[in-house]
Order: C-alpha cells, then structure tokens, then sequence
C-alpha cells in the first residue's frame, strides 16, 4: 500500500489534495467578518503594512496588476485609482465567499471599470505568459498548498521586468516580541475570533499556519530559486510581517 | 534603517490631517482639484525627512485630495529643499518666498505659487464638522460664537500694540508719551552735538599746546 502524500494545515498533517478544501472551508467561515478582524487582530496596523506594498509596488497609471489572494480588495481598491483608466487591476482569490464580499465592496465604493475579479488558483493562475507589471499576494501565500509552484507561476504571468510583492506574517526579531505575540496568537486571537465571529478554530488555524510559513530568508531563498531577480525583504513591526519583493529577469 | 510601519504611519496621519483640513475648505479644495497629477517632492534638512506629494482629483466630486508618501517611482513636478520652519513660513506667510528662508526650488515653481496661495487663502468651514458631532442649530450658534470671539480676537490682536503703549505711558504713566520723548530724544542727540564739538576744539587746543611745548616757536 503506497502511503499519502501529507502537508501541512496549521499544525496538523492533512493529505495534499485536503488543504486546499480545509483552507477554503476557513475563509467561507470568516469572509463576512475579515476586514472587521483585521482591524480587531492587527489594530489597525495591516492598513500601514498594505500602504507600504502599495508604495514598493511602484504601480504607474496604465498598468496592469493582478492582486491574489486578493479578498476584500483593499489592494486593488488603491491599486484602480492608481492605474486609472488606461490600466488593469484583476482581483484573483481562490476563495468565493471572498471574492463575492471583495467584489460587492469595490461596487459599493464605486471602484468599476479597470477591475476584473477571477476566482483562481494562485498555483495554476489563468492567465497568458507576460501579462502583469505587478503580482502582489498579501497575507495568501501561507495558505497555498505548493509554494514553489505557485511562485513559478507568478513569474510566468509577469512581464519582463514586472515585480512580485508578498506580503506576509514572518518571524519576529526579537525573542521577546516573539514570545509577546505567542501569547497574543494562541490565546488572545482565538477569544477574539469566537466572540467577534463566532468561529475560534478558523483564527487558530490562522495562528498555527503563520508559524508553519517559511522566515524571512527561505521565503527569499525560494523567490530565487523559482527565478526570481533582486530578491530582498522589508522586516514591519518588528519582524512580525515581512514584504519581500522579487523582479522577472 | 527605520520599520517602515512607522514611516507609513507617518505619513497616513499627516495626509489625513491634511486632507481633513481640506474638506473644510471647498474652495481650496476645487482649487486644489485642478493641479491633479502633479507631484512635489519635498526634502526636509531637519528634520532630516523627505516626503512625495502627489496631488489627485479626489474620490468624489469635491475636488482635490493630497498624498503623502515615502517612495515615488513616477515624474516629480517641483522639488522643494529646506528646514520644515522654513516650509511653514513658505506656507503661511505671505512676504516669504523661498530664496529668503534658504528653500532651493528646482523644477516648475508654478505650482509652489499655486499651493501657496492655497495654503494662505485657507478659510475652514468649523460648522460642518461641528453640525456633525452635535447637529445644524447648535452648530450655527457654536460658529456664529467662535467667529464674533476670533473677529474680536483678531481686532484684539491688532490693536493690542497701540493699546498696551497708550496704557503704559498715559495711563500707568510708566513711560513718557511719545511726543515728550521724541522731544527728549533731540535734546539729547543736540547736546551730544555739542559734546563732540567740544571735544573736538579741546583736541585742536591741546595740539597746540603740544606743538609749542615741543618746538618753541609760534603757530603759523
């Protein structure tokens, strides 16, 4: 009997083919409540992790940028006015509930016209070669079942040229900010996701997977194997995310 | 190198104190709404700081809307060089102009003109974000107070000089009125005339005395 291949769902070992199931029950869980817990988990301070994507992605007026793992549309709601009417923005999650309430949020605001929405796979992206000037995926890569495979397909809808922005919890700097932020994640995170959504196990699994995602340096490493070009990072609060960004050659 | 959490809260909190400012002001703000596109880098020598301002024509119909950012990849229209009290006095006063207070301007100096002006014509409407905290009427009172307080202040202000100097010296008779001094004052720039020349002709004497002292011989 040949044996299933496993990986990771927090801190459990779940087959291959049932992450992306278990990942996506998570978010249909969550969707309605994301940006109210956002602001509740991070105190707001996601908004400055995101402003400061946005300044590194060095968007210009008539380009073309795909946002994965895009949920609420945060990112593109700034990356549309940026681009404008001459450019592109496609908001991409893998999630339905996500893209439903992301889509339904950029309406409300009046954000229509240079945005698509796709539902897809940050693994196997729906997309012609050499199609963006910019990638970003922030606070999604943790939650792709193959890495490597889905960066590989980032660099293959980039332009020559094109950047990649992953933003993403990382490892803090300090042990005792790392010790601080234990005690805020595996406590105080899951009180807070049962009483604001009524849901503990999503917000834990969301605890358990930032610390199963690859530091600083191997996520680093990983852009350049995947053939990525001056790869570099940005510590933020202390470590606790981290912002790297990599070029197509 | 510093988190850039830091920086980027920086610079979300000056563009919402900024812009919160602005919404106050339609007119700036319509007038504002005209220079979208462009961009004004500003370099602060101390602190030592640089700030991208580009300006856009806003999320809804009311005009303007300026940025603050820490990096900019596009096109900057003008760059801007000095101390940040310099930039304040650029801003608010209106005899400043920037060779006087060290600010380097390279690139288009039409739009500092333009922000300037902006900036020293900023008139903001305190009732609207008033009626929103406690309603129309109670507003209106409150603004109608604030404005007949701030008109007195201002008149205040301006008379407080001539005021306080009529006070001290007729009043308190602290120091004489203006008249009286002026009046000392020539008296005494006229004896110290008349101490110079004095001075002056004891000089000449004792020379003369000297030189007779030392030859013998007459004066010629």
């Amino acid at each position: 009997m040949t044996e299933r291949k496993t990986t990771h769902f927090g801190y459990q070992q779940v087959p291959v083919e049932e992450k992306a199931g278990r990942v996506a029950d998570v978010f249909h869980s969550v969707a309605a409540r994301y940006d109210v817990m956002n602001d509740l988990m991070s105190g707001g301070i996601h908004r400055l992790w995101k402003r400061f994507t946005i300044e590194l992605s060095a968007a210009r007026p008539g380009q073309t940028i795909l946002d994965i793992a895009g949920g609420t549309g945060d990112l593109t709601a700034r990356f549309s006015r940026i681009v404008g009417p001459t450019g592109k923005v496609v908001l991409a999650d893998i999630n339905a509930s996500m893209l439903k309430v992301g889509r339904d949020r950029l309406l409300d605001r009046g954000i229509a016209g240079n945005v698509e929405t796709v539902q897809a796979d940050a693994q196997y992206l729906p997309f012609p070669d050499d199609t963006f000037d910019c990638i970003t995926i922030a606070f999604g890569l943790r939650n792709v079942t193959d890495k490597d495979l889905a960066l590989r397909s980032m660099l293959r809808v980039l332009k020559p040229g094109g950047r990649l922005l992953v933003l993403e919890f990382s490892k803090p700097q300090s042990k005792l900010l790392e010790k601080v932020y234990d005690q805020y994640s595996f406590r105080l995170l899951p009180f807070m996701g049962k009483l604001v959504a009524d849901d503990a196990d999503s917000y834990r699994y969301l605890a358990e997977s930032i610390r199963m995602h690859p530091d600083q340096q191997t996520l680093k490493d990983m852009m350049g194997e995947a053939g990525f070009v001056d790869c570099e990072y940005h510590n933020m609060t202390g470590g606790i995310v981290a912002l790297h960004k990599g070029i197509k050659p | 190198m510093t988190d850039p959490t830091f920086r980027a809260g920086f610079d979300a909190t000056l563009e919402t104190a900024i812009n919160t400012a602005l919404r106050y002001d339609p007119g700036s703000r319509a007038r504002l709404a005209k220079l979208a596109g462009k961009v004004l880098r500003v370099d602060l020598t101390a602190p030592a700081l640089t700030l991208f301002l580009p300006i856009d024509d806003g999320d809804d119909e009311d005009g303007g809307y300026i940025e603050v950012h820490s990096r900019w990849s596009g096109d900057v229209t003008t760059e801007l060089s000095g101390s940040a009290l310099a930039f304040v006095q650029l801003l608010r006063n209106r005899d400043a102009t920037p060779a006087k207070l060290g600010v380097t301007v390279r690139g288009s100096s039409a739009l500092l003109a333009e922000l300037q002006a902006i900036m020293r014509d900023l008139d903001i409407d305190w009732e609207e974000p008033l009626a929103k905290l406690v309603g129309d009427s109670p507003a209106h009172q409150l603004g109608t107070g604030v404005r007949v307080a701030a008109s007195w202040l201002k008149d205040a202000l301006g008379a407080a000089p001539k005021a306080s100097a009529e006070a001290v010296s007729e009043e308190w008779q602290m120091t004489p009125p203006q008249a009286q001094f002026e009046a000392f004052a020539e008296d005494v720039a006229e004896f110290a005339q008349g101490v110079d020349r004095l001075e002056a002709r004891i000089e000449v004497l004792r020379r003369k005395l000297e030189g007779r002292g030392q030859f013998g011989g007459e004066e010629k």
